[in-house]
């Protein structure tokens, strides 16, 4: 009677941990292979409205015109480049001022409103909503509104503060801060399938700001860091783009760079798997965002340690 | 040249806390008793030690030499000596310690001259014996940048300089022991601490006391923290040593294991203080006669409410909703800010530091009032395209009050017109507004907006309207016309008045922004709560909108809502050229 029952433990939890998981995730981890996750395509209607595709860019950060602008310069990556050619779709405008710019690997553009000194044009119960520009047409078209959290409140003026795409799956990452508080962590990260438009999975109660996507250490890994402290977390994502498992913390900005407690703004993924995180004081205000110095730190994976390690702040 | 320092007031009585005599009220806090009981020190006047005063001649003295670098202070040996009068001798070492358009020096000492390491060495070509080399550490003080020279002294030359940007070298032990002075002689740290803690126990190492590097992010000053431990709680003293004085205190728990814990910067003591003990509760205030509740908003910056004197309730709330800003010189161009809190809020520019509350004099010298003001401002202030606001609450013995705020610059260029928004809410609930018209008080039958311009007559050469109970009693209204003796040059300002209406919340409430950067009309925002169908205000509560428009101006002797740096003892100083505005209120039986 007792070894029949080890047998059949033994037989059951042989089952739940490693058969279970050939179908959803495992007690062996999915090992995979690195792979760069670029596959942004320039959107055709680039070429069409007589702008070239290799000095051209997209902005949202022009601080007298609102909305998104395509930009040709006479030296792509200069910043301070003299502009050659500028052009702005009538609907670029319909979200007031937006902030992130997603190129998916149809050329679509995906962006959301965030708000610059004040919410005149950007008011809160539109902080949610997901933008998406046709890559043939070039018309911003609403693509899909988040849930909005029911503490919607006036001291919060954020919502949508970051966005990453996984080429493989086509799924397309969305972090949220509407409805967060002092107190109170509230946001989400949507996992949300762009062909279907369904959110497929999310992360609750966390403001999660600046995201990147890496395939370091045989793992396919969300990075984000959030608007509430200077610590990156990862989170690993299974083959179909949903999460795996919990975030944990894996370094953090504290105490580094000029200021010492930098938010995270944006998370890029070098060709090696590399993260350059760009850091920015963030305390969920409408500070003008010039008046923000940024910093870029660089951290690489250690694979006899297994831990990231930062090199030195660019 | 006529600088506003912003303080014709006499002695400041200043609320640092939650940790002060007043009481709070609202809902519980959910900051630690850390974060209430920090202290942030008072930076309006600038604590001098005697013991800092030899330092302060040697720093002047140094400033007057042709090489004006003050020498380490620490003790030398012959050789380093010799290392460092080579480095300040040398041009390439000594290129940034003057300003390249005036040429006036800049504050520099050299902070430590040490044996070079092999790392030191290491880029260079040429073969170099280790021992003949010294490294010596210079620190700029107004640019935040250290210079290091490798210093090879028997060939008598130098091998090597570098500079690194936002950096500051280690501190020398002389600058160590003065940063432990200031702060074990700091009343504030003596009072957080218990006693006044001694030099000796904070050497000791015994006492777990260190010097902890801190940022001052704000002021960029070069900024240490003694911390003292007790109780198992750390006690950070953070010390500017630009300007010899105390930052603020800040209690943290020490742990022993797991991740470091978060630095205490001056920014994060100044946010967190600001926000647990002025945003998240009110503070009341009971001073001669008068009686309120204040607290800092999200975005109408320092709101004021149930106001009143002698029993008698005068303001339901009074704030400031918007600054609007224009620039002339690019059509449309400019920024509508709102001020407020640092954490969670709408606020472009942001609370420093806590209200603060200050005795009134008149010219006679004797006390007439107070004033409670509160400071917003940007980080980069005064450097292009940051600002300062103002925001000043006025209250008198005799029933008079103002509303008042000021633009300290700098802005975006010197074409920029400032439109500060007030929002007024009279508590009488049943109140009539008249204005001048040369001969009578005529009441406005309806909601109505009205511009301040140069036909405006004034009553007595100073009202130009009254708001009034159908008893008689109520204020004369007093616009900003250049006779408040604030260097105010006049208001141009709009009033609106309308009705509080019991079911709808036209502003009491907090307030997004309210309306654009850059009309030059009248329709600055409260007009959408009389347009397009004018309410009755006659025998009502009502609400004064008020929108001053303040050209900004440059000219030198001139200078106007404006701010520039100059350098002073070698370090960049704020010169400040407020313009304030808003109205005064004068009761009517004053005049009786």
């Amino acid at each position: 009677m007792k070894l029949k029952l080890h047998t059949n433990a033994g037989i059951i939890l042989f089952i739940a941990c490693c058969l279970l998981p050939i179908l959803h995730s495992s007690c062996k981890e999915e090992v995979v292979d690195f792979d760069a996750n670029n596959c942004k395509r320039n959107p055709p209607f680039i070429q069409t409205m007589g702008f070239d595709a290799k000095s051209s860019f997209f902005s949202t950060s022009d601080i007298k015109t609102m909305g998104l602008l395509l930009l040709q310069s006479e030296q792509p990556g200069n910043p301070n480049a003299r502009i050659t050619k500028s052009f702005q779709h009538p609907s670029w405008k319909k979200g007031g001022w937006l902030a992130p710019i997603l190129i998916d690997d149809a050329g679509n553009i995906f962006t959301s409103p965030a708000p610059f000194i004040n919410i005149l044009d950007n008011p809160i119960a539109n902080n949610n909503t997901i933008y998406r520009v046709d890559a043939g047409t070039g018309e911003m078209q609403e693509f899909l509104r988040l849930p909005f959290e029911d503490s919607i409140n006036s001291q919060n003026p954020y919502g949508i503060i970051g966005m990453v795409y996984l080429c493989e799956t086509g799924t397309l990452y969305v972090s949220s801060v509407a409805g967060s508080r002092l107190h109170e962590e509230n946001g989400h990260i949507y996992a949300i399938d762009v062909k279907s438009k369904k959110i497929i999975d999310q992360i609750n109660h966390i403001d999660a700001m600046g995201m990147g996507i890496s395939y370091a250490a045989g793992k396919r890994q969300l990075f984000f860091g959030t608007g509430r402290n200077s610590d990156v977390q990862s989170v690993t994502l299974n083959a179909a783009g949903k999460y795996s498992g919990k975030p944990e913390v894996v370094f953090t900005l504290q105490n580094l760079g000029s200021r010492g407690d930098d938010k995270v703004r944006r998370i890029r993924s070098g060709p090696s798997g590399n993260l350059a995180v760009s850091g920015i004081e963030f305390n969920f205000n409408l500070v003008a965002p010039r008046e923000k110095q940024e910093t870029v730190y660089e951290f690489v994976y250690d694979e006899e340690s297994q831990k990231w390690v930062f090199q030195k702040p660019r | 040249m006529r600088i506003f320092v912003l303080l014709f007031i006499s002695s400041a009585g200043f609320l640092f806390s939650c940790n002060n005599k007043t009481e709070s009220s609202g809902s519980v806090n959910k900051y630690n008793d850390d974060v209430l009981k920090s202290v942030i020190a008072n930076t309006d006047s600038l604590k001098t030690f005697d013991f800092v005063n030899a330092r302060v001649e040697a720093i002047k003295n140094a400033l007057q030499q042709p090489t004006p670098v003050l020498l380490c202070g620490d003790s030398l040996n012959s050789n380093q000596k010799l290392a460092q009068q080579i480095a300040v001798r040398d041009s390439t070492f000594t290129r940034s310690i003057r300003d390249i358009g005036s040429n006036t020096p800049f504050r520099t000492e050299i902070f430590g001259v040490y044996p070079a390491r092999e790392s030191d060495l290491s880029n260079l070509k040429e073969k170099i014996n280790l021992s003949d080399c010294y490294r010596v550490e210079m620190y700029n003080y107004p640019l935040n940048l250290t210079t290091v020279a490798l210093v090879d002294i028997k060939r008598q030359k130098i091998i090597a300089t570098f500079t690194q940007q936002q950096t500051q070298p280690e501190i020398p032990l002389h600058l160590k022991n003065l940063a432990i002075k200031i702060a074990i002689n700091s009343p504030e740290v003596q009072e957080a601490y218990g006693i006044k803690p001694s030099e000796k126990d904070a050497l000791m190492a015994s006492t777990k006391t260190s010097l902890n590097r801190t940022r001052c992010e704000r002021s960029h000053h070069l900024c240490v923290a003694p911390t003292f431990v007790k109780d198992g709680k750390a006690l950070w003293a953070i010390v500017d040593l630009t300007e010899h004085k105390l930052v603020g205190v800040r209690w943290t728990n020490v742990g022993t294991t797991g991740p470091a814990a978060p630095m205490i910067t001056e920014r994060r003591l100044q946010d967190d203080k600001v926000t647990a003990c002025f945003c998240e509760k009110e503070t009341p205030l009971e001073k001669d006669g008068w009686k309120m509740n204040y607290m800092l908003t999200s975005s109408d910056g320092l709101r004021i409410a149930q106001v009143s004197f002698n029993g008698k309730p005068i303001l339901q709330s009074a704030k400031l909703v918007d600054w609007h800003v224009s620039y002339s010189g690019t059509d449309g161009f400019g920024y509508s800010d709102a001020v407020g809190c640092p954490y969670f809020s709408q606020a472009a520019v942001i609370a420093f530091e806590p209200p603060k509350i200050m005795m009134i004099k008149d010219e006679g010298g004797n006390f007439t009032g107070f004033a409670l003001e509160q400071a917003f401002r940007s980080e980069q202030w005064p450097t292009p395209c940051n600002y300062n606001y103002r925001q000043r609450f006025e209250f008198y013995k005799d029933g008079r009050f103002r509303v008042s705020a000021a633009s300290i610059g700098r802005g975006c260029g010197n074409d920029g017109t400032y439109r500060p928004v007030f929002r007024i809410a009279f508590a009488a609930e049943q109140n009539n507004f008249a204005e001048w018209s040369g001969t009578n008080w005529n009441n406005w039958p309806l909601e109505k907006w009205q511009s301040q311009n140069a036909a405006t007559v004034y009553a007595e050469s100073k009202y130009q309207y009254q708001l009034s109970d159908n008893t008689g009693n109520g204020f004369f209204m007093q616009p900003g016309n250049g006779k408040f003796g604030d260097g105010g040059r006049g208001d141009n300002a709009f009033v609106y008045v309308t009705q509080t209406k019991p079911t709808v919340d036209e502003g009491e409430a907090e307030l997004v922004t309210i309306g654009p950067c850059c009309n030059t009309d009248y329709h600055q925002g409260p007009e959408k709560f009389i347009e397009p169908s004018p309410d009755n205000i006659q025998n009502k509560k009502l609400v004064v909108w008020y929108v001053a428009q303040l050209k900004n101006d440059d000219t030198k002797g001139r200078e106007y809502c404006w701010a520039e740096s100059v350098l002073e003892n070698g370090v960049y100083v704020t010169k400040a050229y407020p313009c304030f505005a808003g109205p005064m209120f004068v009761p009517i039986n004053l005049k009786k």
